[in-house]
């Protein structure tokens, strides 16, 4: 066994594509060498990898025709591996060829870029006339078996204060970087970060920024630096912002932070760091003043001529529409007056320069104009959830909000024809009614399904299937129920689930199943109502009294098992309306009677949903 | 420093331009960049552009936000193998000492959706600051470059608040004893009143309309320069109607592909001239 250096030398890697290249390096190098690397360094500048290879490639054996196919088939096979058809060789009764393996030097060339073009990365490029496609130009391949040189010339060092370099052994390659200033494995470099922000203390990262400065660096160096305190009176979240997404720097709290720069004299880099993030944070305190000057009651008064959506009327339109729903979704007082203040930051410089800090910007204004906190805490959840699994708003207000402005985009996109299709989803409309699910099953909040237009409200329940931990089947049945609101669909379908075997699921089941199927599709000729007077057979009329008793009491509004107990009484009464009784009487109206009765059947146990959608 | 910068890209063989004669927003739409990375020839060009972008003006208040400032512009196409190297000589030749600094290359893609133009790049950063967008073009006009060009734009303003240690663009010295506040503050009060409260709207809407039809037909006659001089024009209508806060998120993405449109008739225009004129050289 001999120890393989294999390195490809890139212009400075993204973060992104330095993870996905971690991921795919160790499998391309055992597809390409058949052993997995025994250590793999991936960096902004260079992805490696050491594996122990034997210096040969294995004997091949390239299996064609079978024996007895051998004078139709075996020229062509011949032909197309190159070989003459007597240098076939016969084994277990196949044709085939032998191919003794080679020295490994002299397939590494290949070898190394198979594997240079193996990488697929989610963005890429190509830089020259190679036809690669890499996420930044490659500029350099080194390959080393043991001490000897197969592919390349040297590697290289920092790039600024080293230049090429001598590998001398293959298993020293990472000694030498190190010596040279670069300290190639990711996983050390992500404990020399952590450890040198550890020795500072106190340190922060609610950006998730750290992943992304292990790959911004191949020399390690945590330094600590302050900014002028009189920036502490912005909004703390736009510092740590201007911080983090801009600068990537680690908040330590007031006024200090920390950052890993990849050399340099330490003092000059602090220095020059500073600069440019007060040179941000002023900037931001520009904006911010003059927002604050203006007070947010007159920044809502600047939002009828900023449009909202084409066709939806302006962000004052659009507050107007908040405040109805806010009202329609029973919102108190607080959500109210948050309604009317939620977009005023729209109007805001500060939301411009941070437009991921919207609603809490707003907040911050409102605060500071003095609402009441119920207000200002609205405004700040009013976008939330804004993940898949992101937190729900805390306050009563702010779910209501929340559930409003998710309401009103929905269906506005919606009428303007701005529909999700496939993957496109330019307005996030995915997002908010999976947000707005959530809000209904998760955060308790009553969401009257008559307050959706059809086509958002079918949009928005096709999200429930994928939400609650139960078949889609019974989703779809409850979707078809009465059930006033989202949460009392998903609470449906939940107990129909959990009821499943139970003796009065089936008996519902049953009678729905059978009224459904003999009555469904006779709808047309059955009577408009039920004519008491032509019920003949004690067993039809038996049925028509359980369905008088237990009519009203069949709800999917609040306790299903309950509904599903009552409504059992109506599967003896079927059962023996059936055994007794002939739907298809000669008498016409008879017969549209008796169909009517099994439609009431029908329409009154399908208030728990429509269970012809559960497979039995 | 815009000296420093121009006899170093001169000694590396590059065309000395100068700035284009109408409004734009970056260096990157001047024809010496955008029409002549198109097709398979040759070209390298440095060259200061003074750019454009209504939006960004703050009346001369704000100390790092103007709607007219200057960008240094660098095309090498193809990108030679040791581009980088070169872009870093540069700003040794600045006088930047790489080994005091933290110089760095941060994942940056740049995209102009009005020229249907990519490519992927970085800001470089000096101790923290942005002082160069650095882009390997990959399709401009909608057309995949042959010969991919190296884009380096240096931001002048904030290389001279670096090199000179000046925390506001006003207090820079851009001349002895004459700073850039002097020069440029009034020029910002003026032209932000314009942008954002007095340039006539329906007067630009029809003139993007007419730029748009004129564009047309010029590409009828067959002259992608005069065309494209109306695609830059459409573009300033645009974003000056943009600062007047008269376009909303859908008209917004509908003008941006009217422009992206007659981007890519100007390029694939041009690029069919070219393969023309080589045709008949050959002949």
């Amino acid at each position: 066994m001999a120890t393989l250096l294999l390195e490809i030398g890139c212009e400075e890697l993204p973060a992104g594509a330095c993870l996905e290249a971690a991921e795919q390096l160790p499998g391309l190098v055992e597809r390409e060498l058949g052993a997995p690397p025994s250590a793999v360094f991936v960096g902004p500048r260079r992805l490696a990898a050491l594996v122990d290879v034997d210096e040969r490639t294995p004997d091949e054996w390239i299996k064609g025709p079978p024996e007895n196919l051998a004078e139709r088939a075996a020229a062509g096979f011949a032909k197309k591996h190159g070989v003459k058809v007597e240098e076939l060789v016969s084994r277990e009764g196949f044709l085939g060829v032998e191919r003794a393996g080679r020295p490994l030097r002299e397939v590494l060339p290949d070898r190394l870029d198979a594997i240079v073009r193996g990488f697929s990365f989610s963005k890429s490029m190509r830089w020259d006339e190679s036809g690669i496609r890499f996420a930044r130009p490659v500029r350099w391949t080194l390959a080393k078996l043991e001490g000897d040189t197969v592919v390349g010339e040297t590697s290289f060092g920092h790039r600024f204060s080293s230049g090429s370099l001598e590998i001398p052994h293959a298993g020293q390659y990472a000694e030498r970087l190190r010596e040279a200033g670069v300290e190639p494995d990711a996983e050390e470099r992500r404990r020399q970060i952590v450890a040198g922000l550890d020795a500072i203390g106190d340190w922060s990262d609610p950006g998730g920024v750290l992943e992304e400065v292990v790959f911004l660096v191949e020399s390690v160096t945590v330094l600590e630096g302050s900014f002028d305190e009189r920036f502490l009176a912005l909004p703390e979240r736009v510092v740590v912002t201007a911080m983090q997404s801009h600068q990537r720097y680690f908040p330590l709290g007031g006024n200090r932070f920390a950052f890993v720069a990849n050399g340099g004299d330490p003092e000059t880099v602090r220095a020059g760091n500073e600069v440019v993030l007060e040179g941000r944070l002023d900037d931001a305190t520009f904006t911010f003043e003059r927002d604050v000057q203006l007070g947010i009651d007159r920044l809502a008064e600047r939002l009828g001529s900023i449009t909202f959506f084409a066709g939806a009327g302006s962000f004052t339109d659009k507050a107007d529409r908040l405040r109805a729903l806010v009202e329609k979704l029973g919102g108190g007082e607080a959500s109210v007056e948050a309604a009317r203040l939620a977009k005023a930051d729209q109007a805001a410089e500060l939301v411009r320069e941070f437009p991921d800090l919207e609603g809490h910007i707003g907040a911050e204004y409102a605060r500071l104009a003095g609402y009441p906190e119920a207000v200002c805490a609205a405004i700040d959840e009013q976008y939330l959830p804004d993940a898949a699994a992101g937190p729900l708003p805390q306050t009563e207000a702010g779910k209501v909000l929340a559930a409003a402005d998710k309401l009103d985009t929905l269906a506005v996109s919606f009428s303007l024809g701005h529909k999700p299709t496939g993957s496109r989803d330019p307005y996030g409309l995915r997002r908010a009614a999976i947000g707005l699910c959530r809000l209904a099953v998760e955060g308790g909040l009553t969401v009257p399904r008559e307050l959706m237009p059809d086509e958002v409200r079918e949009f928005v329940e096709e999200r429930l299937e994928g939400l609650i931990d139960v078949p889609v089947e019974y989703v779809r049945a409850a979707r078809a129920s009465a059930a006033p609101d989202l949460g009392a669909v998903a609470r449906l379908a939940e107990t129909l689930y959990a009821e499943r075997e139970t003796p009065e699921f089936d008996a519902v089941y049953t009678a729905y199943d059978r009224a459904n199927r003999l009555a469904g599709r006779e709808a047309e000729s059955a009577a408009e109502e039920l004519d008491r007077s032509l019920l003949r057979e004690e067993a039809e009329q038996a049925l028509a009294e359980t369905l008088a008793q237990v009519g009203d009491s069949v709800s999917a509004d609040g306790d299903v098992r309950a509904a599903l107990e009552t409504a059992s009484a109506l599967g003896p009464a079927m059962e023996r309306f059936f055994e007794d009784v002939l739907v298809m009487d000669e008498d016409p109206a008879v017969r549209a009677n008796r169909l009517r009765l099994l439609l009431d059947v029908r329409d009154t146990l399908g208030r728990l949903g429509d269970l012809s959608q559960i497979p039995r | 420093m815009i000296r420093a910068l121009e006899g170093y890209w001169a000694d590396q063989g590059c065309v000395l331009m100068q700035p284009y004669h109408t409004e734009l927003a970056a260096g990157t739409m001047n024809p010496a960049t955008f029409l002549r990375c198109l097709g398979p020839k040759p070209w390298k060009t440095a060259y200061v552009e003074p750019v454009i972008r209504p939006q960004d003006g703050r009346y001369g208040e704000n100390p790092y936000r103007f709607q007219h400032y200057f960008q240094y512009q660098v095309i090498l196409k193809p990108a030679p193998e040791d581009v980088l190297d070169r872009y870093f000589e540069s700003l040794e030749a600045l006088g930047i000492d790489l080994r005091r600094h933290d110089v760095r290359l941060v994942e940056d893609d740049w995209e102009q959706p009005t020229l249907g133009a990519w490519g992927l790049g970085w800001e470089v950063w000096c101790d923290g600051m942005e002082i160069t967008q650095w882009t390997y073009f990959q399709q401009l006009g909608g057309v995949d470059v042959e010969l991919v060009p190296a884009e380096m734009t240096y931001g002048l303003e904030r290389l001279a608040m670096f090199l000179q240690g000046k925390r506001s663009a006003f207090e820079l010295e851009w001349a002895p004893g004459v700073t850039w506040g002097d020069v440029y503050r009034e020029s910002e009060r003026e032209w932000s009143a314009y942008n954002f409260e007095l340039a006539p709207v329906d007067v630009l809407e029809a003139r993007f309309g007419q730029h748009e039809e004129e564009c047309r037909s010029l590409v009828e006659r067959r002259l992608p320069l005069p065309a494209y001089d109306q695609v830059l024009k459409c573009s300033h209508a645009f974003n000056l109607l943009e600062a007047r806060g008269a376009i909303s998120v859908t008209e917004r993405a509908a003008y941006i592909g009217r422009v992206r449109t007659l981007a890519r008739q100007v390029a694939q225009l041009y690029l069919e001239l070219e393969s023309e004129g080589d045709g008949d050289a050959a002949a």
